[in-house]
């Protein structure tokens, strides 16, 4: 039997740590997006989102969201490109590989523009 | 005939014949401690000596009686009747695999996947003899013991979807058995079985659906042990990319 | 000798033939939900940059009932994959103190289970506490 060389091992080390990122911390993201952030403005809605900014813009916090955020989004890329192959998508895959991994670099790079280029101060 | 009896709908097929698989309809003694397999013999002995199919320990250490028993890959010495009495059971060959006759596979394909992970102790050296036996602790045997149980009864491909939709996959049986190698601190041959393991072919083809060690009789969790060479590849991969020189 | 294949095309509905398969998609297709999640979370931190008035018009949006709706579907396919993640975690990478593997459960726990709900104490304090 002939075997090809595989670099899926460098894929699936970027799915991995999407996949822990995502696991342990999006759970808590969801809740303040939804829940928190909603209700916390109900209170004093210029206070909120000044302690909110200054929180995000926090460099330590700017790194964790870009490094969650990025490696997220090659976790589901990966994961979306498999579950295609599993629904019959497995000839010709090239296209599909490129969405996949286009998308999530395209994310992934989205989230870095953002989070880099906060303001210095609020608006 | 006893009282109670129970039917068993069994896959028909010869290859002498129309090309065309029938189901046929067995009524057969119902006993509280039969398996389908004593079922399957009461019927060869006083129906239909034509039925073919496999068998031999009759008690889940050869691997050979493997089925779909109502769609799930089971040994069918380990099937009882009064798991599915009074409703009929249906009884298949193994799933995603030909078939040669009634319920007998063909597994020369996975004969040849499992030579392609060499499953025998490499050394690059042999040692004499003079030398003495090789040393393994406990620990060392207990890190690779859950491989080494595989009585490759082939119930984990049958149970498989990418050994369903892929052909050359070389399945969950042939890279658990890789890995008791692998993790066998006296085998020297991880490298002889990198190119099988590591390509699409081998682990990565794998999508950790788990059915594999669902079905598994023997506790060999085939699926742990694709995810572990998966992890050992990444390892050697990024090894390789980052520091090019030397070393296989 | 003609083989008669027995194998029914694995056609793209195969999923839905065992138990064990249709978890299996269910876990995969989370992957869509936090997808869709992830693109809200940009839209949350580029409203937080462009502003007070951004940020007021995020709060909106997310308190609109269809929002809702999508939102608390997100947190279900959030929360199965963190739990389907943390459990599988063992299998990927058993863990082994002093050469005695720990058992599956509590190797979940140590290494998923307890580190988020740290990290998830962590994060919802430090939004919550209004400077």
């Amino acid at each position: 039997m002939a075997f090809k060389k595989s670099n899926e091992a460098f894929w699936w080390s970027l799915f991995s740590a999407g996949g822990v990122a995502s696991a342990m911390f999006l759970p808590a993201l969801l809740v303040v997006v939804c829940v928190v952030l909603p209700n916390q403005y109900l209170d004093d809605p210029r206070a909120s989102y000044e302690h909110l900014f200054s929180l995000v813009t926090w460099w330590p916090v700017r790194l964790l969201l870009l490094g969650v955020i990025g490696f997220s989004f090659f976790h589901v890329g990966h994961r979306i490109r498999h579950v295609m192959n599993d629904l019959g998508w497995r000839q010709h895959t090239a296209p599909l590989s490129l969405l996949c991994y286009g998308g999530a670099l395209l994310g992934a790079a989205t989230a870095a523009w953002i989070i880099l280029t906060f303001p210095a101060v609020p608006q | 005939m006893p009282d109670k009896t129970i039917t068993l709908d069994v896959f028909r097929f010869q290859p002498e014949g129309d090309g065309k698989a029938t189901f046929q309809k067995f009524d057969v003694p119902y006993h509280d401690h039969w398996v389908v397999l004593d079922a399957l013999n009461w019927i060869k002995d006083e129906v239909d000596g034509t039925l073919t199919y496999r068998w031999s320990c009759r008690m889940g250490v050869c691997g050979s009686c493997g089925m779909m028993v109502d769609g799930v890959p089971k040994l069918t010495c380990a099937a009882f009747l009064k798991d599915y009495y009074p409703s009929p059971v249906r009884v298949e060959p193994l799933a995603y695999f030909p078939v040669e006759r009634d319920l007998v596979i063909d597994m020369e394909g996975f004969l040849d996947k499992l030579k392609s992970i060499r499953p025998w102790l490499i050394r690059e050296q042999e040692k004499p003899l003079e030398d003495g036996v090789y040393l393994q602790s406990p620990n060392e045997l207990a890190s690779f013991k859950q491989y080494t149980m595989c009585i490759n009864c082939l119930l984990c491909y049958a149970a498989c979807p990418v050994v369903g939709a892929e052909e050359d996959f070389i399945g969950p049986a042939a890279i658990a058995i890789a890995q008791r190698y692998n993790l066998d601190n006296r085998d020297q041959g991880e490298h002889l079985r990198a190119d099988a393991m590591a390509s699409d072919e081998g682990a990565w083809g794998c999508t950790f659906v788990g059915e594999c060690s669902e079905v598994c009789p023997k506790n060999v969790d085939p699926a742990g042990a694709i995810q572990r060479a998966k992890v050992d590849n990444t390892k050697d991969w990024y090894k390789r990319m980052l520091m090019p020189w030397g070393q296989r | 000798m003609m083989k008669h294949r027995y194998q029914t095309p694995m056609g793209p509905l195969w999923f839905l033939k065992r138990e064990g398969y249709r978890r299996f998609m269910v876990r995969e297709m989370t992957a869509f939900a936090m997808a869709a999640f992830l693109v809200y979370l940009l839209y949350w931190l580029r409203a937080i940059g462009d502003g007070y008035t951004a940020f007021v018009q995020m709060v909106e949006l997310t308190r609109n009932p269809v929002t809702v709706t999508l939102l608390a579907l997100a947190f279900g396919a959030v929360l199965y994959h963190s739990i389907t993640w943390f459990n599988l975690t063992p299998k990927i990478m058993p863990m082994y103190v002093a050469e005695e593997k720990i058992p599956d459960v509590w190797a979940a726990i140590i290494m998923g289970y307890l580190p988020c709900a740290a990290v998830t104490t962590v994060i919802l304090w430090s939004v919550m506490r209004t400077g």
